[in-house]
């Protein structure tokens, strides 16, 4: 396996990009919920803005973690066609 | 390997604590140069005197250090052009400085004896608002206040929710930068040395192999994304 993972580039990149979609879900929930919570405190609007901003965060995590996926699933998908390529050419 | 820990022998720190560069202070009884600092300035010297090892004799056909770091530096140049484009070449620099420096920072971790500078949040915090500043700048010298499109969403209907969401998943950039490397790092060590408490050099042996891997593979995810930022921010909106 660590040979495949040194020698192969592709294996290399979508581990890469994997470990990097859990992440991003949880950092984009806290810093709504943070920009939620100073709003509240700047501008005295108690549990509105938290809950507001805490929901976008939210959503925004999710949206992180859908375009990271499509990533993956693009490249997947590009590198099946290359090797199908591959192996009419030959 | 320390990890937080008590630990025995930090050579860094001894040779810091001989010179006088790492005293306590009489105020806050605190060190003046933490050692993550130092340890980043132990990082910064030996790629310098590599690097330095590598041009000293420039030759047509390299050899020892040369051949090394132009098998590293192409590779990494190649992956970001071929990623971002051309335009890739003008932040290459940046980029590939990113990449030496984590790589030789994970990595001196596993030296016993030596402590890598990015098992603290600040060293890793400090390089993602630099990644993060960077790609803004990037992104608003390219295309002036036009850059504001790269936030809007896909359409103009959509604006008011998509322009908050792209601002958070933005500010959660370095956050998540911050965090994944000092996780990673930091527990690597703490494995370490617990497993050293277990069983000495038995048990530790063969997770170096592991977290040698996994901390190469950690400067690569920083690098990475530091760069499809940057695409993200020289590209044209979509």
């Amino acid at each position: 396996m660590f040979g495949r993972l040194i020698k192969d580039k592709s294996v290399r990149e979508s581990i890469a990009s994997a470990s990097v979609v859990g992440l991003n879900l949880v950092s984009a929930t806290f810093v709504g919920l943070f920009i939620g919570w100073w709003l509240d405190k700047w501008l005295d609007t108690k549990p509105w803005l938290l809950l507001t901003f805490l929901i976008l965060g939210i959503v925004a995590g999710f949206k992180n973690v859908m375009v990271e996926v499509k990533k993956i699933q693009k490249a997947d998908e590009s590198e099946h066609e290359g090797q199908g390529g591959d192996d009419e050419k030959s | 390997m320390a990890g937080g820990l008590p630990h025995p022998v930090l050579l860094v720190d001894e040779a810091a604590k001989a010179v006088g560069l790492y005293k306590l202070n009489d105020v806050f009884h605190a060190q003046v140069i933490d050692s993550n600092v130092i340890y980043a300035w132990f990082a910064m010297i030996l790629l310098i005197i590599l690097g330095m090892l590598a041009t000293r004799k420039l030759a047509m056909v390299p050899s020892g250090f040369q051949n090394f770091f132009e098998v590293v530096v192409g590779g990494l140049e190649s992956f970001v052009v071929e990623n971002i484009g051309e335009k890739g070449r003008k932040v290459f620099p940046f980029l590939c400085a990113l990449f030496l420096f984590i790589i030789t920072g994970n990595l001196i971790g596993l030296v016993p004896g030596l402590d890598s500078p990015t098992n603290n949040v600040n060293t890793n915090a400090a390089m993602a608002l630099t990644v993060f500043v960077y790609y803004n700048f990037w992104g608003i010298r390219m295309w002036g206040a036009g850059y504001i499109k790269h936030f809007m969403g896909p359409f103009w209907w959509l604006v008011p929710l998509m322009l908050p969401i792209e601002i958070i998943s933005h500010l959660a950039r370095p956050l998540s930068l911050t965090l994944r490397l000092f996780g990673n790092v930091r527990g690597e060590e703490i494995v370490l040395v617990l497993l050293f408490a277990l069983a000495p050099v038995v048990g530790t042996f063969p997770m170096y192999f592991l977290f040698s891997l996994a901390d190469c593979i950690q400067a690569f995810v920083f690098f990475m994304l530091a760069m499809i930022y940057l695409k993200g921010s020289l590209e044209h909106a979509h």
